[in-house]
């Protein structure tokens, strides 16, 4: 158990930095941060002096030593927009970000856990049918569409739902939804693959044997088993929810990191976009670590093994 | 029956169920030929979709580009105020919806095809690099695997179009190279399962170059995953190009795309609803049937695949 | 063990569930809500160039002078009256009896101190440029300050409503730092709390010298997409909203939760075209280009049908509501076959591709269809363009400020609420300004004779010569003086303003 965690954590620190690096390589090779920086009329030697102040004249392993150096102090530099040091812009975004996140991960696995098993029971009947049908179209369905159509309709028309910002409970319910409703349908389907192969597993052939009651078969001894692949699949799954939560964020202002992100990629901010990626990820990494300690843990087979 | 490994199965099932069939039973028969059924409407769908793009030229009505701002924001034929000149009605500066579509379509369809072509070449190859070779580059290669999966790839590809500048060339780039991991995932795992088998072991008793053994010998075990995953791909890769487009750092207007027409309609939604609700449609509609042609596809090529 | 962990899941989500709620302290009935687009980056108007900080400014601070909306004219605010003693010295007589937020007294030395951080060229601030003419500012006693100019001045009394008073105490105690982020002003409203680019809150200040604000709270939402904005006027989350696109106007009519309101302004459209060739050489360094494009284009059609009528068609960059424009200077008139013809005898038989750089409509409604079917008009008799788009206002004025632009790029001006052609040849029109793309000695000199004599009809003579001028040079593609659009919500009575600053201390809420 212990090596299989401190694997895990040799692999975060690796993606981490992986990560750092492609952040780091996009913004400074791609593009060039005087230019946006300089003021009024500034004239060649302002150009250099400002190349020279910001280091970028160094080679670039150079540069990408001290940004790694600082990040690890959580100092990313300045915003060049808004003059505040960019690790305080983008940790105060952060919560709004998160909750999203896990509210939405929540309405999914509201919708996708009912609905799976019964699929998943009712295998090959028009209950499984409809619901795959369901899981299909969904999966179809852009998501900045659905969260233009459920403002139209909850806000607009119906105006019983705030359009877009944050601040009460009801700001969260239409994102959260939106947001969930497309995560809905794969975890839907894999809800259901997970209860079929365990439904199929000798163990529930002996407690059915026994005489143990359906739904207990479900419930105790299914159900547990099936949460693995689901968890597994949900924590590799978290780094495209916050890629949904970037696009919910998008259609209803919610004041996240995502939005940050995005507002400083079109004003050419790049620390903050730097820090941005790198945080976001930091956040991911750690998740999917506690993805594999709580599947670790429940999953004997790695328990005893690895 | 080999078992497929667990991140296979777990790969496969991010883009669709893990089907898990026990074999011989007369239900799956009955159920793989439905879905067969549901996948062959598909492809017929999207055949009609594929033509329509590809004959833009003859069958779209007017230019696509054509600005007529005497005849803007003219409704649907069907409603009140509409025409027959313009079946699907006009957008804000009076040009033709029904021949936006159809080009937006040819965009759309390019950039998926190409992205995804893009994306499986890079990513077989290196996936057959891991796992034949294993050690080092093994270990390098599932490195660069984990860093690009765990990022939210939506970000990344926004953070570079915003500085290489959104085009048609960029898009297709960045999708392309955003999408690999998935391809060298399975491959990998497949290729570490092949190469142990005996028509492996013998080819190098013979000795066999590895370049011969990788391609001639474990790669054809691989179409069948891959034409699936490839499939699938294609209707993501559509579905983020027209979110870019939507944000206005993907094709950008007057160039016809599914994803901008929406981006610039999303204003005229509680009016003129028209100029942003076919294209999102269209792009629904297309997902829609690549998915479940995907599906049927998976099914066919090998239904008893631990997919 | 697998019950612990699944326990531990469920006590994370639930915590995540539970954010704080930051409903506010302030109701409805006494908040009035507006939005914008963008947040400012400081709250220290001297030093943004923004014009919601000129907004926001006029809600925490004053000026000595302000625009009287109903009259239109420059009316005294926290100076009483003011009069030149001779052509380069202006005395100004203080209101008596106000305080700034933090109690102290407003008297002569924090105009001084205004005015001498603005002009410290140490300091930086970007507003230096619009008081370069003022040389000194002298305190004569605690309600009188005189200033002497560099020359004769005669925008100072309408540049006197465009530099806010600050707090002596606050600028030599707290300094530069802190005022980013701290307003002490005299204004009607005080500065409660900032969420950076979420939103602002301000509170009534019950002390203030002038008519008190019928609402107690002013809540700023910064909402990015105009959709969104839209959406949250017709849904009752915003009261009002600018710079409405005009094909939106009948749905926030038909809603009956709120209406729109135009109003002309003095922000004017117009494409710049290179002649300065401040991009490199390109066909408009050729004056017969410059008015082919001007002829190749359909300019009425457009705001009949882009604009739904709103828009007031200029003949060059001077609005109709600026002190100088003249009447007597006709726009030009559609005529694509001259226009062909100008071009052919440029050496253009079969027209050219060019660059064109465009931007959102933040400040200009329908800037995209607009300029759409100005392409469509300039292809008909040759002239391709090809778009290349940047949607930030920064790094686009920064692109044009740089000269990195196109030969064609949509440009527009607000005259920073001076009515007055000066505010606007100076910075746009006058050769080697950093956002001007035109190079003509003799609008220079023009423009410098404008500037300086006190004689207004003088003046109006040679503005006139000027429109002449910028009319037969074709100098850039004119369009129009932009009518500003609102959407007000129907709980609130609000009238749109004509100098573009919206002024949420004259919002009353609706009798029922």
């Amino acid at each position: 158990m212990r090596r299989y965690l401190t694997r895990q954590l040799v692999q975060l620190v690796v993606v981490i930095l992986g990560i750092s690096l492609l952040a780091f390589t996009i913004l400074h090779v791609l593009g060039d941060p005087v230019l946006l920086l300089l003021p009024q009329n500034a004239g060649k030697e302002e150009f250099e002096r400002y190349r020279h102040l910001l280091g970028l004249d160094q080679p670039l392993y150079v540069q990408y030593w001290k940004f790694l150096s600082r990040a690890v102090l959580g100092d990313f530099g300045k915003s060049w927009y808004a003059d505040t040091p960019a690790f305080r812009l983008v940790v105060e975004r952060m919560p709004p970000t998160i909750y999203l996140t896990f509210a939405g991960l929540l309405v999914a696995l509201l919708i996708a856990l009912p609905l799976g098993i019964l699929a998943a029971l009712r295998r090959h009947s028009w209950v499984d049918s409809l619901c795959t049908a369901v899981a299909v179209a969904g999966q179809a369905t852009p998501l900045f569409w659905l969260g233009i159509m459920l403002i139209i309709v909850f806000a607009v028309r119906l105006k019983v739902l705030p359009a877009s910002g944050y601040g009460t409970w009801q700001h969260f319910l239409l994102p959260s939804f939106c947001l969930g409703a497309a995560l809905a349908p794969i975890t839907m389907r894999l809800v259901r693959s997970g209860v079929i192969e365990v439904m199929n597993m000798e163990f529930i052939k002996t407690a059915r044997a026994k005489g143990v009651a359906e739904p207990m078969v479900v419930v105790k001894h299914a159900f547990r088993n099936a949460c693995i692949p689901v968890i597994t699949v949900l924590g590799l799954q978290f780094g495209q929810l916050l890629g949904g939560a970037i696009i919910t964020e998008t259609v209803f202002a919610w004041p996240g990191v995502a939005t940050l992100t995005v507002e400083s990629i079109r004003n050419q901010d790049f620390p903050v976009v730097q820090c941005a990626v790198v945080m976001l990820a930091l956040v991911i990494v750690v998740v999917n670590l506690l993805v594999d300690v709580a599947v670790a843990m429940i999953d004997p087979r790695i328990r005893a093994g690895a | 029956m080999k078992a497929v490994s667990a991140e296979t199965k777990v790969e496969l099932g991010e883009l669709g169920e893990a089907r898990i069939e026990a074999p011989g039973q007369h239900q799956a028969t009955v159920r793989r030929l439905l879905r067969l059924r549901w996948g062959l409407g598909a492809a017929a769908i999207l055949l009609l979709i594929v033509l329509s793009a590809v004959l833009a030229p003859v069958i779209a009505p007017h230019d696509p580009l054509a600005v007529n701002i005497r005849h803007r924001l003219a409704p649907p034929a069907w409603m009140d105020g509409g025409s027959a000149q313009h079946l699907l009605g006009t957008d804000q500066v009076g040009r033709d919806l029904l021949s936006r579509m159809i080009y937006g379509g040819r965009v759309s369809l390019v950039v998926g095809v190409a992205a995804v072509i893009l994306s499986a070449t890079i990513g077989v190859l290196l996936g057959l690099g891991a796992g034949y070779f294993g050690g080092r580059t093994d270990w390098l290669i599932m490195t660069g695997v984990n860093v690009m999966l765990t990022f939210p790839f939506v970000l990344l590809a926004l953070a570079v179009i915003a500085v290489l500048g959104p085009s048609l060339i960029n898009m297709i780039i960045v999708l392309g190279v955003a999408g690999w991991p998935i391809y060298a995932r399975v491959v990998r795992a497949e290729t570490m399962a092949i190469r142990e088998r005996e028509f492996v072991l013998a080819g190098r008793a013979l000795g066999m170059s590895h370049a011969r053994i990788v391609f001639r010998q474990i790669a054809p075990n691989l179409v069948s995953a891959i034409v699936v995953i490839a499939t699938l791909q294609v209707a993501q890769v559509i579905i983020l190009e027209s979110f870019l487009s939507f944000l206005g750092l993907g094709i950008q207007p007057p160039t016809p795309a599914w994803g901008n027409m929406l981006g610039e309609g999303r204003v005229y939604m509680l009016n003129s609803w028209w100029i942003a609700t076919f294209p999102g449609l269209a792009i629904f509609v297309t997902t829609l049937v690549i998915n479940l042609m995907g599906n049927s596809l998976r099914d066919w090529l090998d239904p008893h695949m631990k997919l | 063990m697998g019950r612990a962990v699944a326990l531990g899941f469920a006590w994370l989500l639930g915590l995540a569930l539970l954010p704080p709620a930051d409903a506010g302290a302030q109701t409805k009935d006494d908040t009035v809500v507006y939005a914008i687009q963008s947040d400012m980056q400081n709250w220290d108007p001297p030093n943004s160039v923004l014009r919601e900080s000129i907004i926001l400014g006029y809600h925490v601070f004053d000026h000595l002078a302000a625009r009287d909306l109903k009259t239109g004219k420059v009316a005294p605010a926290l100076a009483l009256s003011w009069k030149n003693l001779d052509e380069t010295t202006w005395e100004v007589k203080l209101r008596p009896n106000v305080k700034f937020h933090d109690g102290s007294k407003f008297s002569a030395k924090d105009v001084k101190a205004s005015f001498d951080r603005v002009l410290n060229p140490e300091n930086k601030l970007t507003a230096r440029g619009n008081h370069t003419k003022i040389k000194s500012v002298e305190i004569v006693d605690d309600l009188t300050v005189r200033f002497k100019t560099d020359g004769a001045y005669p925008l100072f009394v309408e540049r006197l409503s465009a530099l806010v008073m600050q707090s002596e105490k606050a600028i030599k105690e707290k300094g530069h730092e802190w005022m980013q982020e701290n307003p002490v002003g005299t204004g009607p409203y005080k500065l409660v709390k900032w969420n950076k680019k979420q939103d602002h809150l301000m509170v009534r200040n019950d002390d203030y010298w002038g008519p008190k604000p019928a609402f107690k709270y002013v809540r700023v939402r910064i909402i990015p997409e105009q959709a969104t904005q839209i959406a949250e006027l017709m849904s009752g989350g915003v009261d009002v909203i600018k710079a409405v696109p005009p094909d939106q106007m009948d749905v926030i009519n038909k809603s009956g939760q709120a209406r729109t309101s135009t109003s002309p302004i003095l922000r004017t459209a117009f494409l710049q075209l290179d002649q300065a060739g401040r991009t490199g050489k390109n066909p408009f360094q050729d004056k017969r280009v410059r008015q082919a494009a001007n002829l190749a284009v359909d300019i009425d059609g457009i705001i009949k049908h882009v604009l739904n009528g709103l828009g007031d068609r200029t003949a060059t960059v001077i609005n109709p509501m600026a002190f100088g424009f003249d009447p007597n200077v006709k726009p030009y008139k559609q005529d694509a076959a001259a226009a062909k013809k100008l071009l052919a005898d440029a050496g253009y038989p079969s027209g050219f591709e060019v660059g064109f750089l465009t931007t959102a409509p933040i400040v200009e409604p329908a800037l995209p269809q607009t300029s759409e079917a100005i392409s469509a008009d300039l292809a008909k008799v040759g002239i391709k363009t090809k778009k290349r788009y940047v949607g930030e206002v920064g790094p686009y004025v920064n692109l044009v400020r740089d000269s990195k632009a196109d030969p064609m790029f949509e440009w527009s001006w607000g005259y920073y609420s001076i009515f007055d052609a000066d505010a606007i040849l100076y910075d746009v029109m006058r050769c080697t300004e950093p956002y001007a793309y035109y190079c003509n000695k003799a609008l220079d000199d023009l423009i410098i004779q404008g500037r300086s004599t006190l004689d207004q009809k003088k003046r109006a003579e040679v503005y006139a010569q000027a429109q002449k001028l910028l009319l037969d040079d074709a100098a850039y593609l004119y369009k129009w003086g932009l009518r500003g659009v609102w959407g007000i919500s129907n709980r609130i009575d609000y009238e749109a303003p004509r100098d573009e600053i919206d002024r949420m201390f004259l919002a009353t809420p609706r009798k029922k």
